[in-house]
């Protein structure tokens, strides 16, 4: 499915899977990362991700990441790859170590846009 | 870390490393006779460097610094910086030696390093950093290979449904050194984030390792990933100049393949100190047939107390089926049993190769072996004894009996010998046949050294057989020269009495100018043995049926009286002495007049007895339990065994008797 068009950013809300809760600004579109992020949750959070897409700005919480795997930093990374080329944008509200330090061991921190920390 | 207590693995780490140099030294012999199989480098390799690994874990420094020289070698070879020449076979050959030294010591608690390892090592190390620096021995011993590899690695999409997640193996890679990530991307044809099944991998990444890692650790990492990403491996600073070794998991199998026809093979006698009550490898096909069967009888037995609960006449039948199902199912249970103590004979050939061809070295003769029958399976026990005859007859088959390639060529065959070792299974033996197409027996040579050892008179009458015969005399050796091979006169004696000692005969057959085989005739197992049961008194002896010539009822007339208070009979034209048994064991009650027993012929060491027993009972096999285990050793029984009544039947012990025997008719 590809080429889902950015939408006008009042659009945002009228997908039933987007995200949830919206941050300040309406157009945002907030995505939390399950503490179990790896293989097995991927399936919602793709998607999570496919509802998200359609919001123009996108907010990644990772705060909560316990566990995750290269499945799992794969999605981002395609996710990325697809934000970019509707001309989305990825912010994050937080990275938890564990996610920071799996994204630095596979070399990931930058095309996921990870906010910059010593590398593990 | 906590304490763990790693002396509980040594004896694991030793077993492993003693494979591990086995597999060494058949992939060293195999390169040296002209094998250009890469595969064989990387067997030599990774032997080297699991024991490497296995020695630094449990704190054997020594082993693992010698190792850690030689892998570094080895690591010039696999990278194809170093050739494969005979003089770098030879050296890598002792060094396989040395480990087996070195271990055996570390095995028994022994300083592990000497003069000789010490020696070797420099050697290695030498060769390693290169001839023109020998000072550097020390440091040498910790010399990097490389700065650090280059590592291009894309996953293949099923790489992550193997349960081989790239995050794993990356934080692998940084235990071994600093591992920079130079660039990760998606594949191309990466689906887009609708398409995208999480469980299938569409990432790949250069990387860079720096520090001074082996190649083989590296491998290691990656060793399970075969056929499930794409790989190239090439040293850092190479990487530009096209000589690199690219490298797919293909090329470089997992760690299992070369020893899995290693698998099941026991301790060398090496390590003799450990294998003593050492542990044994089982193929899982037995341990699932022992399954099998405990679950048979399991069935029987709750079908049998089904009926044992409520029984009526009526369920006889039943329950004389169920006995039935249970004898059968005890029975194979037992083969099955007695299967998980055989192994291969293979283990035991495999050291002929390394002995060979160094025999062919030192003595200057061509020889090509060619073994048969390394399936043929056999109780550890019994294999375990083995080696050492089967060692002395393969030495003095090249050392005595091939002759020189020249002489060969004169006598018109090809100056490169024959010998062959077979291995085979008939009646509840295993034979053992060792031939060559050397220059047989010398028969004059034999019979001029048994006169002049006053063995024989002069003017003797000799069959081939029994001149045969006389090589098995104690401190007979023809060898012109006493070489420190053979011809020190403990050569053949020593043969037969280890080969007795397992319940085993062997014979020599010899043509002249043609060659010699030597046949080896072992049981089975000496757990289980074919006997006759007889009846002295109220008590019941068992004699092993392999050495039972004939049994007989002796008329009167055919006894004499000797003078001593012997008594000998007649028997196919030569006089046997009698042995009754009820004397020597001390029954009472027994049948004493000689016409209303039965004589009971039997042979040892082509020297014949007649045991006087009252009855014979019957054929069975009997189970041996060791008497020395349960009561103390007794003169002329080897053992007893549990018969069907549960009542104990002592062995007899031929031998013992026999001798015992033959110091009577002596007399």
């Amino acid at each position: 499915m590809a080429g889902k068009r950015k939408t006008a950013p009042d659009g945002a809300h009228d997908h039933a899977a987007a995200a949830e809760v919206d941050t300040g600004r309406s157009e945002d579109a907030l995505v939390v990362l399950p503490a179990d992020c790896r293989m097995a949750a991927q399936a919602a959070l793709k998607e999570e991700l496919l509802g998200a897409l359609k919001a123009g700005a996108i907010v990644l919480d990772g705060a909560r990441v316990e566990r995750t795997d290269t499945a799992a930093l794969q999605m981002l990374v395609v996710f990325r790859r697809e934000l970019d080329k509707c001309g989305g944008t990825l912010s994050w509200r937080g990275t938890s170590d564990a996610l920071n330090e799996a994204a630095g061991v596979l070399g990931l921190v930058q095309i996921l846009e990870l906010p910059a920390i010593e590398p593990a | 870390m906590s304490a763990v207590d790693l002396t509980q693995f040594h004896k694991t780490f030793f077993e492993e490393s003693l494979e591990g140099l086995d597999a060494m030294e058949a992939a060293l012999l195999a390169l040296d006779s002209g094998s250009t199989d890469t595969e064989l480098v990387h067997t030599i390799f990774r032997a080297a460097h699991s024991i490497k690994g296995g020695a630094a874990t449990f704190g054997f420094t020594d082993v693992a610094a010698f190792t850690h020289v030689a892998e570094s070698l080895l690591e010039e070879v696999r990278s194809e910086r170093r050739a494969v020449e005979a003089e770098l076979i030879e050296l890598l050959l002792r060094s396989v030696d040395c480990l087996r030294a070195m271990l055996a010591r570390s095995s028994s608690g022994q300083p592990v390093a000497d003069a000789e390892s010490e020696a070797l090592r420099a050697e290695l190390v030498r060769l390693v950093s290169g001839e023109a620096d020998a000072t550097a021995v020390v440091a040498a011993a910790t010399v990097a290979a490389v700065s650090g590899w280059e590592i291009g690695f894309s996953a293949l999409p099923h790489l992550l449904q193997t349960g081989n997640d790239p995050l794993r193996l990356f934080r692998e890679l940084q235990q071994l050194g600093r591992l920079e990530v130079v660039r990760a991307f998606l594949l191309d044809g990466a689906p887009q984030l609708a398409d995208l099944d999480p469980s299938s991998c569409h990432l790949g990444w250069e990387l860079r390792l720096h520090g001074d890692v082996a190649r083989g650790d590296i491998d290691a990492v990656f060793d399970w990933l075969d056929g499930d990403c794409e790989l190239t491996i090439k040293p850092l600073q190479a990487a530009s100049s096209g000589n690199a070794v690219a490298a797919t998991p293909q090329q470089a199998p997992a760690v299992v393949q070369p020893e899995a026809p290693a698998a099941g093979r026991p301790v060398r006698e090496t390590a003799v100190a450990s294998s003593e009550g050492g542990t044994i490898r089982v193929g899982i096909d037995k341990v699932d047939a022992l399954i099998n069967m405990m679950g048979e009888l399991v069935i029987t037995q709750s079908m049998l107390s089904d009926i044992g609960e409520n029984f009526q006449l009526s369920k006889l039948e039943h329950l004389r089926d169920g006995l039935a199902q249970l004898e059968r199912t005890t029975r194979e249970l037992q083969e099955s049993v007695m299967r998980i103590r055989m192994l291969p004979i293979g283990s035991v050939f495999n050291r002929f190769p390394r002995l060979v061809r160094d025999l062919e070295r030192k003595l200057g003769k061509q020889v090509r072996l060619e073994l048969h029958g390394e399936h043929t399976e056999l109780d550890k026990t019994v294999m375990e004894k083995i080696g050492d005859p089967l060692v002395h007859l393969v030495r003095n088959a090249i050392d005595h009996g091939l002759e020189m390639p020249a002489q060969r060529k004169a006598a018109g065959k090809p100056e490169t010998g024959m010998l062959k070792l077979n291995a085979y299974h008939e009646g509840g033996n295993i034979v053992v046949q060792i031939s060559d197409d050397g220059a047989g027996l010398n028969r004059d040579a034999i019979v001029a050294k048994a006169q002049q050892r006053g063995l024989i008179q002069a003017g003797q009458e000799l069959s081939d057989a029994d001149v045969a015969e006389l090589i098995f005399q104690p401190g007979f050796s023809t060898a012109a020269q006493a070489t420190d091979l053979s011809g020190r006169g403990v050569g053949m004696d020593v043969v037969r009495r280890n080969v007795r000692d397992l319940g085993g005969t062997v014979s020599v057959r010899s043509i002249s100018g043609k060659g010699s085989t030597f046949t080896i005739a072992l049981p089975l197992t000496l757990a289980i043995i074919d006997g006759l049961a007889t009846a002295i008194g109220s008590e019941r002896y068992i004699v092993p049926l392999i050495s039972i010539v004939e049994s007989l009822r002796l008329r009167p007339e055919t006894v004499r009286k000797i003078a001593g208070g012997g008594e000998v009979f007649h028997f196919r034209d030569e006089y046997v002495p009698i042995m009754r048994l009820h004397r020597a064991f001390a029954c009472a009650d027994a049948v004493t007049d000689i016409e209303q027993g039965i004589v009971v012929v039997v042979e040892d060491d082509g020297r014949r007895v007649g045991l006087l027993v009252d009855d014979l009972l019957g054929q069975q096999q009997a189970v041996v339990k060791s008497l020395e285990a349960h009561y103390q050793r007794v003169q002329g029984i080897s053992g007893a065994t549990i018969l069907s009544d549960g009542s104990v039947a002592l062995i007899v012990d031929v031998s013992g008797v026999v001798r015992l025997g033959q110091r009577r008719k002596a007399a």
